[in-house]
């Protein structure tokens, strides 16, 4: 599931990799070298998700021929992609590796991942707007793994004490709640505006319409200032100038601190979250509530995603088809899904076995909602993404929390923030040699 | 000429030759050409493209703006509490030194991210002990303080031995002889040790402002915690950001050696400012 554990422990993870980036040394991941050895092939698996070493164990066993050797990456997102794109170079990468659907574009485009359309044949079991996040130019790069539409998560307890018994359907009622919960405890917020996490962003974006990239032939167009993105800029922005919900990033010392006290009540987030909440605040197991994201206009199901990923072969593993294998399994099998199910917590993104029996069960955070998986399933067939994720995605997301960041901090206009984030992203763009129109 | 072969050698492997790749990174770039996703990328010869970029960038002066304001904030703080501790701990009345001493050079011993992240819980209104419910230390004008006073919390402790050290090698006679004359401890300290440290004091200096230059782990494990702190917020973290965020490592090669020109200029000139002052204080 979508981590962007941007915590502390995320900066910490950056500077080690940075020393170990600068120095070239990448300790850990090369073991493609000595692969096969008495007709054994040994693949490695880079992963960050709690609850994957099971999964691997259990492949392990039932796959004496191919065996899988799990690698806790020293970063996630993004401090992991330019890692694995510099790796690329060195040939040091493993066999396989976890990407964000967002970021698949730019390991393609720096030939960090290989189609695997030779090696996998029942991708059918996916449904169409899942494999347009892994297929560009008519091939498949990597097996979708999950499905992680946004999720608006509350505190039911805290809510009803305002009077606030039903979690609101439209971001108008939404932003009511905002004010009733901070007009009745000032140390309270509904929520927070959260600067350094684009992915929210882009998923309230693209709920509201916007197509931040779309494409004709090899031409790109790049629409992030868009009508629909301005109106969620602004309507938050609006929230925030009433001061009715928190200015504080996410993933902080302080949000995690609000989140579990009970003064931050609400968190529009993926369906990951209950794999996250317990380190975020977990002294709450229990007392939250999933429900549908807000919508624009009432009856509108249109929900945005926020993260999900992809297993992808790397281009430097000397195992390709064994690799897409192992990728396939756990992500297109029952088993394999099963697995991931109850280890990982994912909703998966193979139709075929989103009614699996194991999804009757809640993850244990949501112990009180028991229909959890239920909600997910309609949530997540009402997902909308954008066309494509485009080859720069790093640079907007980066541009998105310096100029929002900054925006939130001087009380600037967050539309002014988003012509940056377009400007940015079109002319790295064009400088790369990107046709842009 | 023989015997500085090896300290030659190594000079050139670790510190001149990085120094040249990263030049010839700094005059390359990345060329996408056909296709949607680029599917011919290549490294070609960008000239000196790169190096205008940076210095075209508004952004690029204001991250060395902000580096400034924390200088000219943590290098006055530095030399003067390092000098303070340094002279009482050397002051005749002063007792369990050796606790003292330890006890101000510890926080040098705690690696600076660390260091930020145990500032940050302070600092944050949620957990801090020192009034952060009232002081906004991650307002516009407080972010500077904040970032400063961990950089200066962490080198004091050092910068202190190096003084105590250049105290202690003053011929005790001298003091003798001043107490004698009725100086009191005092003006021992001020007119007698302080001129007679200024080596030390220069060197002191020269340490602050390259390290102020090299500013880098404190801002970038604050930044989690606040949208005060963007990803260029100071030179160093712009070349991460490029390097290793945006995937521009040829941007960031030539924002890092236009830094280096620049940390070369700013030794020098702290070494000839230092030098004319204790020459001056010697005379």
């Amino acid at each position: 599931m979508t981590r962007r554990t941007r915590s502390l422990l995320g900066a910490v993870a950056a500077v080690t990799v940075a020393a170990a980036a600068l120095t070239g040394c990448s300790s850990g991941n090369n073991s493609t070298d000595s692969a096969s050895s008495g007709g054994v092939v040994h693949l490695t698996f880079t992963n960050w998700d709690n609850g994957m070493q099971t999964l691997v164990n259990t492949w392990n066993k039932e796959n004496p021929k191919i065996q899988v050797k799990l690698i806790k990456p020293s970063g996630t997102g993004y401090t992991l992609y330019n890692k694995l794109i510099t790796d690329n170079s060195a040939g040091t990468n493993p066999d396989l590796t976890e990407v964000e659907y967002q970021a698949l574009p730019m390991m393609v485009s720096n030939k960090v991942v290989v189609p695997i359309d030779k090696y996998v044949t029942n991708l059918s079991n996916f449904s169409k707007s899942t494999l347009s996040q892994v297929q560009f130019e008519g091939k498949t790069y990597g097996v979708p793994q999950n499905v992680c539409p946004l999720v608006f998560f509350y505190r039911k307890d805290l809510l009803a004490k305002d009077g606030i018994t039903t979690p609101p359907a439209t971001w108008d009622e939404f932003a009511k709640d905002a004010a009733i919960v901070h007009k009745a405890n000032p140390k309270q917020y509904l929520m927070n505006f959260d600067a350094s996490s684009p992915e929210w962003f882009a998923g309230l974006a693209q709920q509201a319409g916007a197509n931040w990239w779309t494409t004709s032939g090899d031409t790109w167009s790049v629409n992030i200032d868009d009508a629909a993105t301005q109106k969620v800029a602004s309507y938050w922005q609006n929230l925030l100038d009433q001061g009715v919900i928190a200015p504080g990033p996410s993933w902080s010392t302080q949000w995690n601190t609000d989140m579990n006290s009970g003064n931050i009540l609400g968190w529009v987030s993926g369906q990951w979250a209950p794999n996250q909440l317990p380190t975020i605040a977990p002294d709450t197991a229990g007392d939250w509530v999933a429900a549908p994201v807000p919508a624009w206009t009432a009856g509108d199901q249109t929900i945005g995603t926020w993260g999900g990923e992809v297993e992808a072969v790397t281009a430097n593993s000397k195992h390709p088809a064994e690799a897409a294998k192992f990728a396939n399994w756990m992500n297109n099998t029952k088993e394999g899904i099963n697995l991931l199910i109850k280890n990982v917590q994912v909703f998966p993104a193979a139709q075929k076995y989103q009614s699996l029996p194991a999804l009757q069960t809640p993850p244990p955070f949501m112990k009180n909602q028991p229909d959890y998986n239920t909600l997910m399933k309609q949530l997540a067939s009402n997902v909308r993404g954008f066309d494509i994720w485009g080859p720069n995605a790093n640079i907007t997301f980066n541009s998105y929390s310096d100029a929002f960041g900054k925006a939130v901090q001087n009380h600037t206009s967050f539309v002014d923030a988003l012509k940056t984030v377009q400007t940015d992203t079109v002319s790295d763009m064009k400088k790369t040699g990107y046709k842009v129109k | 000429m023989l015997l500085v072969a090896p300290a030659v050698l190594l000079l050139v492997l670790f510190t001149f030759a990085p120094a040249v790749y990263a030049f010839v990174l700094s005059v390359l770039k990345v060329q996408v050409t056909g296709g949607l996703l680029g599917t011919s990328t290549a490294q070609v010869f960008a000239g000196f493209e790169n190096y205008v970029d940076t210095l075209a960038d508004p952004e690029f002066w204001d991250s060395l703006g902000r580096m400034l304001i924390i200088a000219v904030i943590g290098v006055p703080a530095t030399l003067f509490f390092a000098t303070l501790f340094a002279l009482c701990l050397d002051a005749n009345r002063a007792r369990l030194t050796g606790i003292w001493r330890l006890a101000i050079f510890l926080p040098y011993a705690v690696p600076g991210v660390i260091a930020s992240l145990l500032w940050g819980f302070l600092y944050l209104p949620a957990t801090s002990p020192i009034g952060g419910q009232f002081i906004d230390y991650f307002g516009n004008t407080g972010i500077f303080f904040a970032v400063a006073n961990v950089a200066t919390w962490g080198v004091i402790g050092f910068n202190m031995v190096v003084l105590f050290t250049a105290v202690r090698a003053i011929p005790k006679e001298i003091f003798d002889a001043a107490q004698i004359d009725g100086a009191s401890e005092l003006q021992i300290a001020l007119r007698i040790k302080l001129p007679m440290i200024a080596p030390a004091l220069s060197m002191v200096a020269l340490f602050s402002v390259i390290g102020a230059l090299q500013l880098f782990n404190e801002p970038t494990t604050l930044k989690p915690l606040t949208n005060a702190i963007s990803s260029t917020w100071v030179p160093l973290m712009r070349v991460y950001s490029d390097a290793f965020v945006n995937n521009n490592i040829y941007g960031g090669a030539a924002s890092a050696f236009t830094l280096l020109v620049m940390t070369v200029a700013a030794t020098v000139l702290v070494n000839v400012i230092g030098n004319r002052i204790s020459k001056r204080s010697a005379r």
